[in-house]
């Protein structure tokens, strides 16, 4: 697609950037004129005792200099005007004794030419043209002072480094000096940077290690022996389905994904392979596979296919693209921003706008107290955070935040999140308050079906019916019954379709998109003063980047730090801090987030331990207990109006088939009780979710249950088994956690994040039932006090689940103080 | 409207770093006359040609662009309260073409001694 040439930061770089500092006003740089050289820099001290230019040239020792073509002088080399000299260091001005007129002329030897004097020159006031080590502020402005605030901040050591280093590699960047050795690890993020460009070495290798690691792990996933269904699309395209096996490692194919498809041929078939977009994964873990060419697939062979990953850059490069941008185009964000974002003391700065009468939006539900707080308090600052526990209502919130931002009249606004689904909703939630909204997604994903597919721009360029647009619709027509189109026909229909993108996007109040996806192409024209990032959280620092550098003014980040954070797969870039959100370091910087307080989703006994071990008590119920009775549900709760509780287990860990993950097989056969309960109580099963953070369990639990379930198979294999992970920013009626873990000397894995806890606590509207070893899990501090409080609420219980017993068993003094 | 305070550590340059690179300074500075002093052994020669027009109190233009030429052709700014700037004439060779080009440059600028002693001079009289 598109999306393949995209070259990062292109167009942003202005050749005539000083080279130490990056300041690039035309007015304040000089260009070194030694022929080998070339070099551009300013007019400005920064932290050195010379001026920039003067640093090289003295260090360098390089002599002459050329102004820039759109400085005052324009483009000249400054050279003596009586014999040529062009060495700057000799170079000085003098005036004419009667008019203003000046001109340069060298010291040696014209300044004592005796016939000057005769003339109409005053050669008792020549001016040297480097003065105060610095060049002559009248010739070669200095840069102002918010110029060198945004500027890298570059050192004299590093000049002399750098300096050192052109004597044998000219080109070399300041970056070649900060990159680490292979082996070395990585710089770790830091809480504060001098500058963009420190901020860009800190950031850029991690992306790269991240790359790395994906392309890596995702390249050496082919499988073969691959059995092949194929269909046909509605848009005439062929698709293949298959079952590809996911093993217990970290990969997890998503719609938009790229495969290729292999068939190596046999005495009927020529060797065949073709590349494809998954646009569909099934509950049977079938994935649906669009192929981009339909000529000469083999639809008459079924086995011996092979499946590869085509491992694409995109995302990590409009990450990496982002970062340079933010370093080197001023107005990618406001200043405010940029010394915000770098950890820079800004003084506290309001945004002037007038604020609506009443914070609600139309076509949402009523704010409560917390919410319209958040609404006003966001609209009048560059930069806020809003802190959304569990159930609190964030993508309302976010809506309300959207809606009055577009009726501010600053330009479109920006929408964005880490993930598709959160994008979905939230451009749902805002279209319902009537603004014009549209959600751009990756060309890639545009066969995936999607909730909002109304309000998609593929779809709008699709089905916006207008007289100028018939021809657009006849050659898409074409092209979908034929597959391809005339080279010409292409042209065009391609110029068409863009342009009818542009006036699309152009003519909404609000895009959505993910926030890798505010790197599209085909936004790079658009400028957004206000941007909401949902779920920011989950999201590492270069992601959130993408959308605030299309030219940020004010910048909202909804998130919650206390639930999961980015998916970092590369342990050296985890380690060196990439998985920490950019929400969480400005938190570390002191900007306090704005709490939602009130949740509506969890049962008030299932909200109260995360509230006081995760939210300093300040969680509100929304709900009543009235409101999350399970009517007509008969299920053995230990304590009535109290649905919850923790089942003792003591049924060994063990090490599953792929030997990376664990089991435990009683668990398993007690989830399959619980499930069989609920379900012969009245449950349906997409009320039910079962959380287990081991691949190993989870597989196996999914198996047991179709095999030794007590109902009907269909009703087990309808039920949601995954990891906290996939759970997040969801709910389930019914949550069921396996810990898994139960082993006397190890640790307890996954299990000991509180982040990860939090998460999987919070996903139940109606009741809760974990499943673990207590003794195990009672050495980590925050389970020890879990288990207190289901101890001391006499839901810690074992025995047959049909005479559930409370359970004595003694706790393990927890390890240390959790932190 | 994109005003910003930020509080910045006031930039500290090492006085070792200082003395160094004013050393180097010097060195390049010292070299450079050396080097001229052996080029030219003999008598320099005059070469300032002078545009015919340049003295004769024209304060036209000829070649348009410049720095602020929009704002007017007054030459030395006669208003003393008002701007601290002062526009010249900067006149360059390209090859063996002279132009004259606009400039601003500061009025207490040393340059610009003798002009303004003239300027004082016809005001006394
Ligand atoms: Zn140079
Ligand atoms: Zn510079
Ligand atoms: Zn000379």
């Amino acid at each position: 697609g598109d999306d393949d040439n995209y070259e990062f930061g292109k167009g942003n770089f202005t050749e005539h950037a000083c080279r130490y500092c990056g300041v690039s006003n035309p007015a304040c740089v000089v260009r070194c004129n030694v022929p080998s050289c070339r070099k551009w820099f300013c007019n400005s001290r920064g932290n050195t005792s010379g001026s920039h230019i003067v640093n090289h040239l003295v260090r360098a020792k390089h002599k002459e200099v050329c102004l820039h073509k759109d400085s005052p002088l324009g483009e000249t080399i400054l050279e003596c005007y009586n014999c040529g000299c062009r060495n700057v260091f000799l170079l000085g001005f003098i005036s004419a004794k009667t008019e203003s007129v000046v001109v340069l002329l060298c010291r040696e030897p014209c300044l004592s030419v005796n016939a000057l004097k005769d003339m109409n020159w005053d050669l008792s006031q020549w001016c040297p043209l480097i003065d105060d080590r610095c060049f002559l502020q009248w010739l070669v402005k200095i840069p102002s002072e918010q110029e060198q605030l945004r500027a890298r901040q570059i050192s004299a050591q590093q000049i002399n480094k750098i300096e050192e280093l052109w004597k044998t590699n000219p080109d070399a960047s300041l970056e070649d000096l900060e990159k680490p050795g292979v082996d070395d690890e990585p710089q770790p993020v830091a809480l504060k940077y001098e500058d963009a460009y420190q901020y860009q070495n800190v950031f850029a290798p991690l992306i790269k290690l991240e790359a790395d690691y994906d392309k890596m792990m995702k390249e050496s996933q082919s499988k073969d022996n691959v059995t092949v269904r194929w269909d046909i699309g509605l848009n005439k395209k062929r698709i293949a389905y298959f079952v590809f096996p996911k093993e217990d490692n970290e990969l997890r194919l998503v719609p938009g994904d790229e495969l290729r498809l292999r068939y190596s041929g046999d005495a009927a078939h020529p060797a065949w392979h073709s590349v494809g977009h998954v646009i569909k994964l099934t509950a049977q873990e079938e994935v649906a596979l669009e192929l981009r060419a339909s000529q000469g697939v083999p639809v008459d062979v079924v086995h011996g296919f092979s499946v590869d990953f085509v491992w694409k850059s995109t995302s990590f490069d409009r990450m990496q693209g982002a970062m340079k941008t933010f370093a080197v185009d001023e107005t990618s964000v406001s200043g405010y921003i940029y010394h915000h974002l770098l950890g820079h003391e800004v003084e506290v700065q309001m945004v002037r706008n007038t604020l609506p009468r009443r914070f609600g939006a139309p076509g949402l539900p009523e704010l409560n107290a917390s919410q319209v707080f958040a609404v006003k308090s966001v609209l009048q600052k560059p930069i806020s955070l809003i802190q959304g526990p569990p159930g609190t209502g964030k993508t309302v919130t976010s809506a309300a935040i959207v809606y009055h931002m577009a009726k501010q009249g600053q330009g479109q606004v920006l929408v964005c999140a880490p993930s598709n689904v959160a994008v979905d909703q939230l451009a749902e939630k805002i279209s319902a308050t009537g603004l014009k909204v549209v959600r751009l997604c990756a060309k890639s994903r545009e066969a995936v079906s999607s909730p909002v597919e109304h309000l998609t721009l593929h779809y709008q360029v699709r089905h916006l019916d207008t007289s100028e647009r018939s021809e657009l619709h006849k050659l898409q027509q074409l092209k979908d019954e034929q597959g391809e189109l005339s080279s010409s026909d292409e042209k065009k229909y391609k110029a068409l379709k863009r342009a009818t993108e542009r006036e699309i996007s152009q003519s909404a109040d609000v895009i959505c998109c993910t926030c890798v996806g505010a790197g599209d192409p085909r936004l790079s024209n658009f400028r957004f003063r206000q941007v909401l990032i949902d779920e920011s959280t989950q999201a590492t620092e270069p992601e959130c980047l993408i959308p605030l550098v299309l030219g940020a003014k004010q910048a909202v980040l909804v998130g919650d730090h206390c639930q999961l954070g980015p998916v970092i797969m590369c342990k050296k870039a985890a380690r060196a801090g990439l998985a920490q959100s950019l929400f969480e370091r400005l938190v570390l910087l002191g900007v306090k987030p704005i709490r939602l307080q009130v949740q509506y989703r969890m049962h008030p006994s299932l909200s109260e331990f995360p509230s006081n071990s995760f939210y300093e008590g300040t969680l509100q119920n929304g709900v009543t207990i009235n409101e999350r009775q399970s009517t007509g549900i008969d299920f053995p709760w230990p304590v009535p109006n109290r649905p919850m509780f923790f089942y003792v287990q003591m049924g060994q860990e063990e090490i599953s088939a792929s030997g990376t993950s664990y089991l435990n097989r009683t668990e398993a056969a007690n989830v399959e009780k619980i499930v069989t309960t609920f379900l012969r109580s009245g449950v349906v099963p997409s009320q039910i979710g079962v959380i287990t953070p081991y691949e190993g369990q989870r597989a196996y639990i999914v198996n047991y249950m179709s095999r030794n379930g007590a109902l009907r198979q269909q009703l087990y294999k309808e039920i949601e088994v995954a990891s906290v992970d996939s759970f997040q920013g969801r709910e389930k009626d019914y949550i069921i956690l396996s810990c898994v873990r139960s082993n006397e000397h190890q640790g307890i894995g996954f299990l000991n994040d509180p982040r990860r806890l939090n998460v999987a606590l919070t996903r139940a509207r109606y009741g809760i039932v974990i499943l673990g070893n207590p003794k195990v899990l009672s050495k980590q501090p925050l389970w020890n006090s879990l288990l207190t409080h289901y101890k001391e609420h006499e839901c810690l219980v074992e025995g047959p689940l049909n005479n559930l017993k409370q359970s004595m068993i003694q706790f393990q003094k927890p390890k240390k103080i959790y932190n | 409207d994109d005003e910003v305070h930020v509080r910045q550590k006031v930039p500290e340059v090492d006085p070792r770093e200082e003395a160094n690179f004013e050393q180097e300074l010097r060195a390049v500075m010292q070299e450079s006359m050396d080097q001229r002093r052996q080029e030219l052994r003999g008598r320099p020669t005059l070469n300032m040609m002078i545009p015919m027009n340049l003295f004769e109190g024209s304060t036209r233009d000829h070649h348009g662009r410049g720095a602020g030429g929009e704002s007017g052709d007054e030459g030395l700014d006669e208003d003393a309260g008002g701007s601290k700037e002062v526009q010249v004439k900067v006149l360059v060779k390209r090859g063996n073409k002279q132009q004259t080009k606009k400039m601003y440059i500061p009025r207490d600028c040393t340059l610009l001694q003798s002009t303004k002693q003239k300027e004082a001079a016809e005001l006394e009289e």
